[in-house]
């Protein structure tokens, strides 16, 4: 309880807090004296320097600098309190008048995961230094990993280390964790190129494979937390020859293979007339303590296979597991291969894709692909390889990899039927099986008016901005840098309306006659191709809408279309002022 | 112009996905499907817990582990470490008992190094990149409250009661871990 440091009675808290600001005050007062107390006797006690907490595994020592003072009857003494816990400062056990510079304290009984904070000061006789407090700390995080018990097993190519974790049987400090461990591992060989590896285990038993026989190796293991970044320190050296080359080596390159949707278990092997012998191990084991080595059971199925491959029971693929092979001839047999583990979870066949086509325009489908029902693959990086075909004879396939599952085929014929399937993989599985196939048909091409539509609004849009901004050119223009007497009219160019009537009087009105032009032409034009001709006469309904107001000012004519006169009974007025504008 | 949009905003968050080490949407999947079956099979574990009743202990949980939402993605998975851990290293203890369907422990077992193996590959990404909490004291209170756990197992010579109480403690423990689980947002 970091917050609360009231200890006991309130009495004896308010006590030593007087006493320890008295002994500052002194300190202050007196300025030769190092952390000064209430001399006693005459004689001036420092507490002890450089003090220092040293914890590995269960060990817990506090160490400090040797007095500089002539040897006599100084000693040394330490309290402890835990904070919510020991509100009190008490004896910290073992350190209790220690005439050497270190005690060991390790007999305390303590939550290694709450604070604890110290005080240490020397005395001789009735003469007592004053107390010298260390930091709070909290002893799980200043313990430093000490060495892990290591035993070894040598083969012919391959070394197993059978690690113990650090600390006593009954180690509290390290009791609710998992070690990991680092070993390094090295050939002791005077004359040979100097060679080494460094190998990082989540386990406690680590097999290294490919060395030499009748070779000495040295190696050297220290254990890591993963949550916490304790230091650790090394074990000591520990060498093993291994031993002459076996007869038969060890199986190989042990893979894990779906063959007509059942698992099978094959390696591989350069001797002939042997039989294989095949175990394995359920992964959560290899966290376990104690000997793994019962553990392993024989898979059923290959026992004694002839050849170099078996098909276990499919229950066995359920979870994760390792699994090791050995071959033997009459009563010899070679050394278990590397262990391998499989994740058949990793390695089931993609379920069937479902693939779907939608016409999106005359040129282009979408492409759909996903899953029927959900799976875990949705989550995983899944490629995508789509065939794409015209639905005729001979036509040309093409094929789009992607990671999306849905995109876009473009530059389609219009009104013909594309197909398509697919396939779906992933780095380490097999592939799945094709797709249905499916097929749609693109939109009929050149909908009337649709492609040409959006054509002449961006061009119309186009010419609108450019009408605008010059209006408002013009305006700026009267409004600032007026010519002498402003046109009789300028008034008209601001009506309640204002920005509708710079859009429709001024550059507009230019553009309307080019289109009045048009207009005439396009009336006694011939038949041209379709395309074209709906072009023209979209133009002309165009001339006709935007410009019809002015036409009636000018010329007197009615508009051809109904939409014409409409707006031109709108626009009349509209349309002689700003024919008057552009005067 | 909408599809070229939303084409180059897909590419750019697919190499942005790339970029990142952690799949949380994958780490996530595969904690919850794992972490569901630890449920079930500590319920199938827990028998008659009516009859325990005056073994109940508050084993007081910290607090932290009941409101998930304050922990960034990171302290999350170290959290659900430190509990998952912990909750191994107690079943483990197990497996003498008499009387318990060994199977189902054995089960449970596997789901938890399932998590486990997860979520240790996780950790050393995030550690590589810099990014690992390495100051938790969540993590420091969750083995003060699990060292509650053994001890008072230990003070009830490991009775089928205690152990009742335990599961039923653990079974609260899988809940909070959904909560944990949830936490962990790209």
């Amino acid at each position: 309880m970091e917050e609360g440091c009231l200890a006991g009675s309130e009495g004896s808290w308010v006590l030593e807090d007087w006493w320890l600001e008295q002994r500052d005050e002194i300190a202050v007062a007196s300025k030769g004296r190092e952390g000064g107390g209430p001399p006693a006797g005459g004689t001036k006690l420092k507490p002890p320097q450089n003090v220092e907490v040293d914890i590995i595994d269960d060990t817990f020592t506090l160490r400090w600098a040797r007095s500089k003072e002539p040897a006599g009857n100084v000693t040394v003494s330490a309290d402890y309190l835990i904070p919510g816990i020991v509100d009190n400062w008490t004896k910290l056990p073992g350190c209790q008048h220690v005439t050497s510079a270190t005690c060991d304290f390790s007999s305390l009984k303590m939550n290694v995961y709450e604070e604890i904070k110290l005080r240490i000061r020397a005395e001789e006789g009735n003469n007592t230094s004053p107390w010298h407090e260390l930091d709070t700390f909290i002893p799980f995080q200043q313990a430093r990993i000490g060495p892990p018990k290591v035993h070894l097993e040598a083969e012919d190519k391959a070394i197993a280390i059978n690690i113990s974790p650090p600390g006593a049987e009954d180690s509290v400090m390290w009791q609710q964790e998992n070690p990991q461990y680092s070993v390094i591992i090295w050939r002791n060989m005077s004359g040979a190129q100097p060679w080494n590896e460094t190998h990082h285990s989540r386990f406690p038993r680590i097999k290294i494979h490919k060395l030499m026989p009748e070779t000495t190796y040295c190696v050297r293991v220290k254990a890591r937390l993963l949550l916490h970044p304790n230091p650790a320190e090394f074990s000591p050296v520990h060498c093993v020859n291994t031993t002459v080359e076996n007869e038969l080596p060890a199986p190989e390159n042990i893979q894990v293979i779906l063959e007509n949707d059942t698992y099978v278990l094959k390696w591989d092997y350069t001797h002939d007339n042997v039989t294989f012998e095949a175990q394995w191990l359920k992964s959560y084991l290899k966290r376990m303590p104690g000997s793994e080595s019962e553990k392993w059971v024989q898979v059923q199925g290959c026992e004694r296979a002839p050849v170099a491959r078996c098909a276990p029971p499919p229950d066995m693929f359920r979870k994760r597991f390792y699994v090791r092979v050995r071959a033997s001839r009459g009563n010899s047999s070679s050394p278990w291969s590397r262990e391998e583990e499989f994740d058949t979870r990793r390695r089931v066949v993609i379920p069937p894709l479902v693939v779907a086509l939608k016409p999106l325009s005359s040129h282009s489908l979408q492409v759909s692909v996903g899953f029927q029902d959900q799976t875990e693959l949705q989550h995983y990086p899944l490629t995508y390889e789509v065939t794409f075909w015209e639905n005729a004879s001979n036509a040309e396939r093409k094929t789009f990899v992607e990671q999306r599952a849905d995109f876009t085929v473009l530059s389609l014929k219009p009104r013909t039927v594309y197909c398509a399937d697919a396939q779906a993989l992933l780095e380490d599985r097999p592939r799945s099986q094709r797709s249905n196939v499916a097929c749609a048909t693109t939109e009929a091409g050149g909908a009337p008016g649709a492609p040409l539509a959006a054509g002449v609004s961006a061009a119309l849009t186009v010419l609108l901005v450019l009408c605008a901004a010059l209006a408002l050119g013009k305006l700026v223009h009267y409004v600032f840098f007026p010519a002498g007497k402003p046109p009789a009219t300028i008034d008209e160019y601001f009506p309640e309306e204002p920005m509708k009537n710079l859009l429709l009087s001024t550059s507009v009105e230019r553009t309307e006659e080019c289109f009045i032009i048009e207009n005439v032409d396009a009336v006694s034009a011939k038949e041209v191709n379709r395309l074209d001709e709906d072009h023209k006469t979209y133009t002309s309904q165009a001339s006709q809408d935007s410009g019809n107001y002015s036409i009636e000012d000018e010329s007197g004519e009615s508009g051809g279309s109904q939409a014409g006169e409409e707006l031109g009974q709108r626009g009349a007025g509209a349309g002689a002022r700003s024919a008057v504008g552009f005067a | 112009m909408t599809n070229r949009c939303t084409l180059q905003l897909t590419v750019l968050l697919c190499l942005t996905g790339a970029a990142l080490s952690v799949n949380y949407g994958k780490l996530r999947f595969k904690l919850r499907s794992s972490n569901s079956a630890c449920q079930t099979l500590l319920w199938q574990l827990i028998t008659s817990p009516q009859h325990c009743l005056d073994d109940r202990m508050d084993f007081q949980i910290p607090r932290q582990v009941e409101q998930p939402q304050q922990f960034q993605k990171e302290e999350a998975m170290v959290v659900m470490y430190e509990m998952l851990q912990q909750i191994h290293t107690i079943f483990r203890r197990s497996f003498s008992n008499a009387g318990w369907n060994e199977t189902i422990v054995e089960k449970l077992l596997e789901e938890l190094d399932d998590q486990m193996d997860c979520l240790e590959t996780a950790l050393e990404e995030i550690k590589q990149e810099g990014k690992f909490p390495w100051e938790n004291r969540t993590a420091l209170r969750l083995k003060t409250y699990y060292l509650g756990i053994l001890q008072y197992l230990k003070a009830k010579f490991y009775g089928r009661c205690a152990w009742t109480v335990v599961q039923v403690e653990i079974f609260r423990n899988v809940s909070f871990l959904n909560g944990l689980i949830g936490a962990l947002q790209d």
